[in-house]
């Protein structure tokens, strides 16, 4: 049976200054509650780069992260979302990355393929999203109303550690 | 030891980046916290690196990591960038080497992924 550990939303003005702010809050947060620094870490970059990819690409003044962590005996579930209004463009080339991630059978493959095609591009990472896969292991969703995007990563995790 | 003096050193409000040369060496030393902020100023200091790296005729950069706190992919890529660049060039005239440190949990993934674009010009020390 799962319980709910956690589950929260910030409201974010999208800005550069605040991402490692609300990482660190993030990784403190999951400290308290999962057992393994590892898997704080694939957590806490995930939350980096998606937070990321709102500053770089939202269109409007907010953007909400969502973080929930769920329990239960076997482990936990945990899931970070973000959600931002952003141009027609930009929700093109989500869906295409993203689908392109979600098919791909080797995810470390294509981390190192975006890495070679994208290397001589020096104004976007364009890796973020293949990092959260590779990097982090987590699984890649994408909900999409109009102009309105969500991103969400979700992954098993260690559960909590016990108490004596 | 001397400074590297042409590669400008980077001082911001959460990372530093600086140079210096030993011997054959040249020794990059990167600390805090590498995120969207300072990603032109860290694209424009790996540039002078292997500007001076090439000149220097060093045997080998070795960036030191170990009190780097975190890299987001952005920053990732100026290392994929300077790593493609040293890999394109016919005779790679100098290896490349991570100083990692065990309790930097990123530097575990981020380090792997960066050394098996090239596993015959970078190496990861821990």
């Amino acid at each position: 049976m799962a319980r709910s550990g956690l589950n929260f939303e910030l409201s974010l003005d999208p800005n550069p200054r605040m991402v490692s702010i609300v990482r660190r809050f993030v990784e403190e947060t999951f400290e308290k509650l999962v057992g393994d620094p590892d898997a704080i870490f694939r957590i806490s970059m995930a939350a980096h780069e998606l937070l990321e990819n709102g500053a770089k690409y939202a269109v409007g003044r907010r953007a909400v992260l969502r973080v929930v962590l769920e329990e239960r005996e076997t482990g936990a579930s945990a899931q970070i979302a973000i959600t931002n209004e952003t141009t027609k463009d930009h929700v093109e080339r989500l869906r295409t990355r993203v689908a392109e991630i979600a098919a791909a059978e080797d995810p470390f493959a294509l981390y190192q393929t975006l890495m070679k095609r994208t290397s001589k591009i020096r104004d976007e990472s364009g890796l973020g999203l293949a990092r959260i896969r590779a990097e982090g292991e987590m699984a890649l969703g994408l909900e999409v109303v109009g102009n309105t995007v969500t991103i969400v990563a979700s992954a098993q995790v260690p559960g909590r550690p016990s108490t004596p | 030891m001397s400074n590297a003096t042409a590669i400008q050193a980077i001082s911001d409000l959460e990372f530093s980046a600086e140079a210096s040369l030993h011997g054959e060496v040249l020794g990059v030393k990167l600390v805090g916290n590498a995120d969207l902020n300072v990603k032109v100023q860290l694209d424009r200091f790996m540039a002078a690196v292997h500007d001076q790296g090439v000149a220097l005729k060093v045997r080998e950069v070795a960036v030191d990591l170990r009190r780097l706190e975190f890299m987001n992919s952005s920053c990732l890529k100026s290392f994929v960038w300077w790593i493609s660049t040293v890999q394109d060039i016919v005779e790679p005239p100098y290896r490349i080497m991570f100083l990692s440190s065990p309790s930097m949990y990123w530097q575990r993934r981020s380090l792997n992924a960066l050394a098996c674009l090239a596993t015959d010009l970078v190496s990861v020390q821990v």
